[in-house]
């Protein structure tokens, strides 16, 4: 059996993009299901060189990698943390093989960093700009949407004022901050009081309307296959066919028949829970908040390909000068762990895919195993997790306690 | 470009070159004469290159012109009445041309879900209809039927380094490459292959073209042995010539005789592949709930616990 080096995905890229080029609609290509934006940036395939679109997502890759060090430097992180940081990104196999393979996913992570340095630079339109065409490139983004709004507090984001950021040195060695201003009338209400702020509108505003500018500009280029390939398909799919998901054999089993709308509610609820708590609790710390709900949102998630992880691994460097735990050995366990997880289910696969034997349960078991792993290293990175507001306050304001 | 001459071994590969270059390059006339001295039955050949306007045309492709979906009933039909107008019939001479297309050897290559069906096609043309059929361009049609639980990618089929071999292939049917078998309708691969130069190099039992096509398996309907069997069938074949017609080029069909074409249940391959099993949808379903209730209870609580977040009465 050969293996291809070049992911399908970046062949599929490039006919779709030729075809763009060729004044035809990308969608005429087969499983093209990304925004056209895509095969825009990937038309110099056709006319300079077949590897322009794997070019462009390695420059992506060392573009991360640029912007961890600038949000940890924002953050004041000393010099030694940060370049061991950037090192877990930049020399992870796993993620510098995505872009040389002709996966997308490093443009993805770019854009999110980039927003999250606008952010903490208190640089709302920009930042507003960005994720509104993440989001229509990309849709999982949107799970970022409710922390961001709650991130963007007006106690610290005032026109005219840069927000203070936290440094990492007055962070470390501090008691477990609690955060005062929850009580039980939940912090929820106390955002929903001064939900209507000039940076929450604007944010809100400008993003909204760079995502539909986006979505009405194809989807008068290309009409209902570009609504249905580039965004429904990804909001209602379920695939039968084996994938790291615990849901994957329950799907086939049941393909045949319609499920019941109590059924897919069932399916679904596990992963608004989760989301909605984990926004509750880490929305002030942002990029943490970030990073818990990706973990969160792909281990939920009814199909779970490998260049999913890639989202949560472009924020994993950003948390890690705040965790307490050490490399040795609980560092080491938790990415065996994880590893040792993939690895069995992918064994699993493989016999089911190349030897073609009915190991389904075998597989399916892989997964929820894979699943539980996931859960256990979320929650040690939690319980070992420096939690603390990215923003401090002006010294001129007084901090108002609701009572 | 030639002249009577004798040929020696660098004249032959410079012609089957250049046969090449007049095929891709859509050289409308060349004529050349070859003297193949060892050749039994004859010694001097003319063979004409002319593009012919028939030679791309998929012969599925009216097939689903006709049709909606592939079934082996409406495509018997088809090959019987439709394809029946164009054999080669009325051609002056009024040779019998007695050419005959059998599958020597059918097979399945590999392990696992992504395999190659490996066939060997052998044409023989009776000896003394040779001579009169290099005056027309032919090609080998061979049609691969594939049951529904199997499909062949035609992005894979697309790939100019692998099947340099052949003419032309491509895909008719349902391709789509996700859906599960019980979700798709059967598709068919069909090939053609350029036969002028193996009819000029013809030996007594024949010339032989082999075939590699690969196959990738879909997800099977649930079945209680945990495996569905599929069954692959041998390939429908015709021989494309085209013909000087009294006003213009035409082309015109060679099919084996009738009695020929029945096809022994022996030359079928089977193709085990792994599926669900119903047995298995109470407790799957059931217990991949209560998992992803656990993992979603265990990180609400260290969520709640760890955050920093506490809950004040006041």
């Amino acid at each position: 059996m050969e293996v291809r080096y070049t992911d399908v995905d970046y062949l599929v890229f490039s006919d779709a993009a030729s075809l763009m080029a060729s004044g035809q609609s990308p969608y005429k290509r087969t499983t093209y299901r990304y925004s056209p934006l895509l095969a825009f940036l990937l038309i110099p395939n056709s006319f300079t060189s077949r590897c322009w679109g794997k070019f462009l997502f390695s420059a992506s890759d060392l573009f991360v990698g640029l912007f961890i060090r600038i949000i940890l430097k924002q953050r004041k992180v000393p010099d030694d943390l940060c370049t061991y940081s950037m090192l877990i990104w930049l020399f992870n196999p796993f993620t510098f093989t995505i872009g040389t393979r002709g996966n997308c996913e490093p443009i993805v992570c770019a854009m999110i960093l980039w927003i999250i340095i606008c952010l903490n630079n208190g640089n709302v339109v920009q930042a507003a700009f960005w994720y509104g065409l993440i989001v229509h490139f990309r849709i999982y983004p949107i799970i970022y949407a409710l922390p961001i709004i709650i991130f963007l507090d007006p106690r610290f984001f005032r026109s005219g004022t840069k927000p203070l950021l936290s440094d990492w040195t007055s962070d470390q060695g501090k008691a477990r901050q609690i955060n005062s201003e929850l009580t039980d009338k939940c912090v929820v209400c106390d955002a929903l009081k001064s939900t209507f702020t000039r940076s929450r509108i604007l944010f809100g505003l400008i993003s909204g309307t760079v995502f539909l500018l986006c979505t009405g500009f194809f989807f008068r280029l290309y009409g209902w296959e570009f609504l249905h390939e580039a965004l429904l398909y990804h909001l209602t799919r379920t695939d039968p066919r084996h994938n790291f998901s615990i849901y994957f054999y329950h799907i086939y089993l049941n393909y045949e028949r319609e499920l019941s709308v109590l059924e897919k509610l069932i399916s679904f609820l596990p992963q608004f829970i989760v989301q909605l708590v984990l926004i509750l609790c880490f929305a002030k710390d942002l990029v943490f908040c970030f990073f818990v709900q990706t973990v969160a949102f792909v281990a939920f998630n009814k199909v779970i390909t490998a260049q999913y992880f890639v989202w949560f691994f472009c924020l994993l460097p950003l948390i890690l000068p705040w965790s307490n735990m050490k490399l040795k050995w609980k560092g080491l366990c938790c990415i065996l762990l994880w590893m040792g997880a993939q690895t069995h289910w992918l064994l699993w696969g493989y016999l089911l895919e190349f030897k073609g034997k009915n190991i389904f349960l075998q597989l399916w078991m892989a997964s929820l195993l894979f699943l539980a792993a996931n859960t256990f290293i979320l929650i040690v990175l939690i319980r070992h997790h420096n939690y603390g507001p990215v923003f401090r306050q002006h010294t001129d304001l007084k901090t108002t306690k609701t009572t | 470009m030639f002249s009577h001459r004798q040929l020696r071994l660098v004249d032959i590969m410079y012609v089957t070159r250049t046969l090449h270059f007049a095929r891709n390059n859509h050289v409308l006339r060349m004529k050349f004469v070859l003297l193949v001295p060892s050749f039994e039955e004859f010694d001097i050949l003319s063979f004409q290159v002319e593009t012919n306007s028939d030679a791309g045309k998929f012969i599925m492709k009216s097939y689903f012109e006709n049709y909606e979906s592939l079934h082996d009933s409406s495509f018997e039909d088809f090959m019987a009445h439709q394809l029946s107008s164009s054999l080669c019939q009325g051609i002056p001479d009024n040779w019998n041309v007695g050419v005959r297309l059998s599958v020597r050897e059918l097979s399945l290559v590999g392990e696992g879900s992504h395999r190659h069906l490996s066939s060997s096609i052998r044409l023989q043309i009776g000896a003394a209809s040779i001579p009169k059929l290099p005056a027309h361009l032919c090609e080998v049609i061979v049609i691969q039927r594939l049951p529904l639980g199997v499909f062949a990618d035609p992005f894979e089929l697309q790939n100019p380094h692998k099947h340099k071999a052949f003419r032309d292939i491509a895909v008719f049917g349902d391709t789509n490459l996700e859906l599960p078998s019980f979700q798709s309708n059967r598709s068919a691969v069909e090939f053609h292959i350029d036969a002028g130069f193996n009819i000029l190099f013809m030996q007594n039992n024949g010339t032989e073209f082999n075939l590699l096509l690969p196959l990738h398996a879909r997800y099977q309907p649930l079945d209680e042995s945990g495996y569905s069997v599929v069954e692959i069938g041998e390939p429908d074949m015709l021989m494309r010539c085209s013909v000087e017609g009294k006003q213009h080029k035409q082309s015109c069909l060679f099919m084996s005789p009738p009695n020929e074409k029945a096809k022994s249940t022996s030359a079928t391959v089977a193709w085990k592949i792994p599926a669900g099993m119903k047995a298995h949808a109470g407790f799957v379903s059931v217990i991949t709930f209560v998992t992803a209730l656990l993992s979603t209870l265990s990180i609400v609580y260290a969520s709640m616990f760890w955050s920093g977040t506490k809950v004040s009465k006041t």
